[in-house]
C-alpha cells in the first residue's frame, strides 16, 4: 500500500524532499515512525515538527477520525497542515 | 464633533463641477461608526431602487474611520461604497494604501462624488484650502495605474483607476499606491463618471479623546503583534501566499474551476516558495502597519513590483493549473496595472477555460497552459474581442454561453479561493453576504480549517453561528476603517502552540465546536474594551465600545446592506451557492456538495429574519435601522 505525503515547508527543508511516497504504513502514526527512522536527525526534527502541525487525511483533519490511529488506505494523501491566515 | 471624525463630508458634483463641505451627521456616526457602515447608510438615504450603476444617480462613496489617520497597525484603510455593477446590489471595498491617510489629513472623513464628467477628469483636494480643483484628465486617460501615480506625484496621496475601470470592466478597482479597493466593480462606476484620479493632501492631525493612553496601548499592541505566530511570524515571513499549502492539505485549494480542492503543484505557488525563488527586496506593507505581509517580485521587463496574494496565486494559479508563479506574478502585475480584482479575473479566466474544455467557446486559453493568458488579461482591461465577454465576469457569461452550474459566483460575485465543501461556514458566509461570494466580510475559514483553532469544518454544528459573529465583526471592522487581518491577532500565542493532535486540542476544539447559541450570545455581551480595536476605538473616540458593542453596531450596518439589496429586487433564492459546491463532492466521504439548505433557516433565525430571508420589524427596531 502506498501513500503520498505532502509536507510543510520547514518538514520539506529539514528531510530536504519537498513530498514524500511511502509504502506499508497502515496508520498516520505508522507514517510518522517510517519517516523518522528512515531520515535519522532530519526524521528527528521531522517528528518534532509534527507535534505542532495539525494531520490530514485526504483534506479531513486526523483530528476528526482516530487521531494517529487513523487507517490508511492505498493513494492516500497524508497532509501536514500549519495555521495560516490571510485574505 | 465626536474625536476621531474631522467632521466634514465632501460633495463633489462631477457635472458641473462644483463641490459643497457638510457636517458629518453624528448620530449617523454613532450608530455605524464610518467607512463601509456610514457609506452604506448614504447610499441607502440617497438613492432610489433601480439605479443604473454605471449611470450618473450612482454615487461613489470613499469614506474613513475614526481609527484612520491614527498610527494604530493596520488602521489605514478607507471603504468605497456605491450600487454595485457586478451584482446590481450592494458595492463596497475597501482598500490599504495611502488615501485614507490623505483624506483625514485633508480633514474629510467622507467624500462623494456625484454625477458624470463630460469628458476625463481628475480631482485635487487641498484640505487645508478647503479648495478643491479639477482638471482634464485626456493625457492621464489610457494609462496604468502605476504610471497614473508616477504622473501625478508623491505630494498628495491618490486614488486612481487604470484601463479597466475606464472601460468599465465590471470587476474594475481602484487602487492607492499598489493596493486595491478590488471588489464589486468600484473602479468601473469611477469610469463611468470619467473620473480618473482624486488626489488629496492636507495637514490636519487627528483629535483623540486620550491619546497618551492610545500610543501606550498602541505599543504594546505592536509588541504583541510582533511576537504573534500568525501576524508576526507566518504572514511577516510569508506573506498571505503561506495558505496556499494549508488549503492545499485541507482539500479546499480551488483547483481547475473548483472541480478539485487540491493541486499538486501547490508548493511552487506557495508563500513559503516566493520566499525562497522570487522574492526581491524588503517586504512591503500600509503606513503604520508591522505585519508586512507584501512582497516585491521581479516581472520581466517591468521591474520591482508587488508580488502576488493568495488569493491571486489561488485563483490565477491552482484554479487555472498553473504552477508558475514568474507568470502568475505578471499576470497580477498585469491586473493590478490595469485596475482590476484577480478574484473575479481569475474566475472569469477559469470559467472561459472551462467552457474551452467542454467545446462551448475558444477563448484562446486551457486549463494548465500559461499560453494567450497575458494577452487576454490585456484584451479583457480594454474590453477587446472576447475580452469583452470576460470583462463581464462569470454570471454574465454564464446567460451567454450557458454553464451555469459552474458558473462560481454568489450573487454576482466570484467566489473567493476557499473552497467551502471543506469549509460549511465559510460556505453560509459565501451564500448570505451581501455583496455576495468573498471572504473577507466574516473570514469564517480561519475559524473552521485554516487557523489555529479550527473546528470540524464538515459538520453542522456553529456552522449557522459563526458566520454571523464574523459578518458582524467585519462589518465593524471595515467602518473602523481596519485591516481584517486584525482579528487574526484574537486566538492567542498560546493556542498556535499547542500540539494540535494532542487531547487537550482537541477537547477544546470540541467545546468550542459545542457553544451552539452560547457563542452568539458571548460575543454579544457588552463589558469594558477587551481587543486592541475596541480599546483604540474608545480611546480615540471616548466612548466605550465592546465586543458587544461592535457585533451590534455589524449587526445594524449588515441588516442595513441587507435590506438595500432586497429593495434592489435581491430575494432568499440569491442566498445560494454554485450549483457545483451544492451537488459535487470534492471529498471521498461525502456523497454530495455543501449542505446550505439544512443550514440556511437555522442562519435566518440567527439573524431575526422570517423564512423568506426578510429581517422583521422587530430586528430593524431593535438594531435602530430606519428605513
Amino acid at each position: 500500500m502506498s501513500v503520498t505525503l505532502q509536507l510543510t515547508y520547514e518538514m520539506s527543508k529539514a528531510l530536504g524532499v519537498p513530498r514524500l511516497e511511502l509504502d506499508g504504513p497502515e496508520t498516520v502514526a505508522d507514517v510518522v515512525r517510517t519517516v523518522e527512522s528512515r531520515f535519522g536527525d532530519a526524521g528527528a526534527d521531522f517528528a518534532k515538527l509534527t507535534r505542532v502541525t495539525a494531520i490530514a487525511v485526504n483534506g479531513v483533519l486526523v483530528n476528526y477520525r482516530r487521531g494517529m490511529k487513523t487507517r490508511l488506505g492505498e493513494g492516500d494523501v497524508v497532509a501536514f497542515v500549519k495555521a495560516a491566515a490571510g485574505g | 464633533m465626536i474625536k476621531g471624525y474631522a467632521g466634514r463630508i465632501l460633495e463633489i458634483d462631477l457635472a458641473n463641477c462644483s463641490f459643497a463641505f457638510k457636517p458629518l451627521d453624528e448620530a449617523i456616526a454613532r450608530l455605524y461608526i464610518g467607512g463601509k457602515g456610514y457609506g452604506t447608510r448614504l447610499l441607502y438615504d440617497r438613492t432610489p431602487a433601480g439605479i443604473d450603476p454605471l449611470g450618473p444617480d450612482n454615487p461613489l462613496i470613499f469614506a474613513t474611520g475614526p481609527l484612520n489617520g491614527s498610527v494604530a497597525p493596520q488602521s489605514n484603510r478607507f471603504a468605497v461604497v456605491c450600487k454595485s455593477p457586478l451584482t446590481g446590489g450592494i458595492g463596497n471595498a475597501t482598500c490599504g494604501g495611502s488615501f485614507a491617510l490623505g483624506m483625514k489629513k485633508a480633514g474629510i472623513d467622507i467624500l462623494i462624488v456625484e454625477r458624470c464628467a463630460a469628458a476625463p477628469i481628475r480631482i485635487e483636494i487641498d484640505g487645508d484650502r478647503d479648495e478643491v480643483l479639477f482638471h482634464d484628465a485626456a493625457e492621464l486617460w489610457g494609462k496604468g495605474t502605476y504610471a497614473t501615480q508616477e504622473c501625478l506625484g508623491k505630494k498628495q496621496h491618490h486614488a486612481v483607476i487604470g484601463p479597466a475601470g475606464e472601460n468599465q470592466v465590471l470587476y474594475a478597482g481602484i487602487v492607492s499606491n499598489e493596493r486595491i479597493a478590488g471588489r464589486t466593480g468600484v473602479g468601473a462606476v469611477m469610469g463611468s463618471k470619467r473620473l480618473k484620479a482624486v488626489s488629496v493632501q492636507g495637514s490636519r492631525k487627528l483629535d483623540m479623546e486620550d491619546p497618551e493612553k492610545f500610543k501606550e496601548y498602541t505599543i504594546e499592541v505592536r509588541k504583541l503583534f510582533k511576537d504573534h505566530p500568525v501576524l508576526g511570524n507566518s504572514m511577516k515571513r510569508f506573506g498571505t501566499g503561506a495558505i496556499v499549502n494549508t488549503a492545499n492539505a485541507r482539500n479546499i485549494l480551488p483547483t481547475r474551476n473548483f472541480q478539485r480542492g487540491s493541486f499538486s503543484e501547490a508548493m511552487k505557488i506557495s508563500g513559503e516558495y516566493l520566499e525562497d525563488h522570487e522574492l526581491r527586496g524588503v517586504k512591503s506593507s500600509c503606513i503604520h502597519c508591522p505585519v508586512t505581509c507584501g512582497r516585491d517580485v521581479d516581472v520581466e521587463g517591468v521591474g520591482r513590483v508587488k508580488g502576488p496574494e493568495y488569493e491571486t496565486l489561488a485563483l490565477m494559479g491552482s484554479n487555472l493549473e498553473i504552477g508558475n508563479l514568474k507568470r502568475i506574478s505578471e499576470w497580477n502585475y498585469l491586473a493590478d496595472d490595469l485596475g482590476m480584482d484577480t478574484i473575479s479575473l481569475g474566475a472569469s479566466l477559469s470559467f472561459a477555460m472551462e467552457l474551452h474544455e467542454r467545446g462551448v467557446l475558444d477563448a484562446g486559453i486551457s486549463f494548465g497552459d500559461p499560453e494567450g493568458v497575458s494577452e487576454l488579461i490585456r484584451d479583457i482591461g480594454h474590453r477587446h474581442g472576447i475580452g469583452d465577454d470576460l470583462a463581464n465576469g462569470t454570471r454574465r457569461m454564464s446567460e451567454k454561453y450557458g454553464g451555469e452550474e459552474f458558473a462560481m459566483h454568489v450573487k454576482g460575485l466570484e467566489l473567493s479561493a476557499y473552497d467551502p465543501r471543506g469549509s460549511f461556514a465559510q460556505g453560509v458566509e459565501y451564500a448570505t453576504t451581501n455583496r455576495g461570494g468573498c471572504h473577507v466580510q466574516g473570514a469564517s475559514m480561519y475559524m473552521e480549517s485554516v487557523g489555529p483553532l479550527t473546528i470540524n469544518p464538515q459538520n453542522l454544528k456553529l456552522k449557522a453561528d459563526i458566520p454571523v459573529v464574523q459578518q458582524n465583526l467585519a462589518c465593524a471592522i471595515n467602518s473602523m476603517v481596519l485591516c481584517i487581518f486584525t482579528t487574526y491577532g484574537i486566538i492567542p500565542k498560546a493556542v498556535h502552540e499547542m500540539n494540535p493532535n494532542s487531547l487537550r486540542y482537541r477537547a477544546l476544539a470540541l467545546a468550542f465546536e459545542n457553544m451552539g447559541p452560547l457563542l452568539r450570545t458571548a460575543m454579544g455581551m457588552k463589558g469594558p474594551p477587551m481587543l486592541w480595536f475596541e480599546k483604540w476605538l474608545s480611546y480615540i473616540t471616548g466612548s466605550k465600545f465592546s465586543g458587544g458593542h461592535l457585533q451590534e453596531i455589524g449587526a445594524r450596518i449588515f441588516n442595513l446592506e441587507r435590506m438595500y439589496n432586497l429593495r434592489e429586487g435581491f430575494t432568499a433564492a440569491d442566498d445560494t451557492l454554485p450549483d457545483r459546491i451544492l451537488h459535487e463532492s470534492t471529498f471521498e466521504h461525502m456523497q454530495s456538495g455543501h449542505p446550505l439548505g439544512q443550514l440556511l433557516p437555522k442562519y435566518y433565525k440567527n439573524r431575526g429574519w422570517d423564512t423568506q430571508g426578510v429581517p422583521t420589524p422587530r430586528t430593524l427596531e431593535r438594531l435602530q435601522i430606519r428605513i
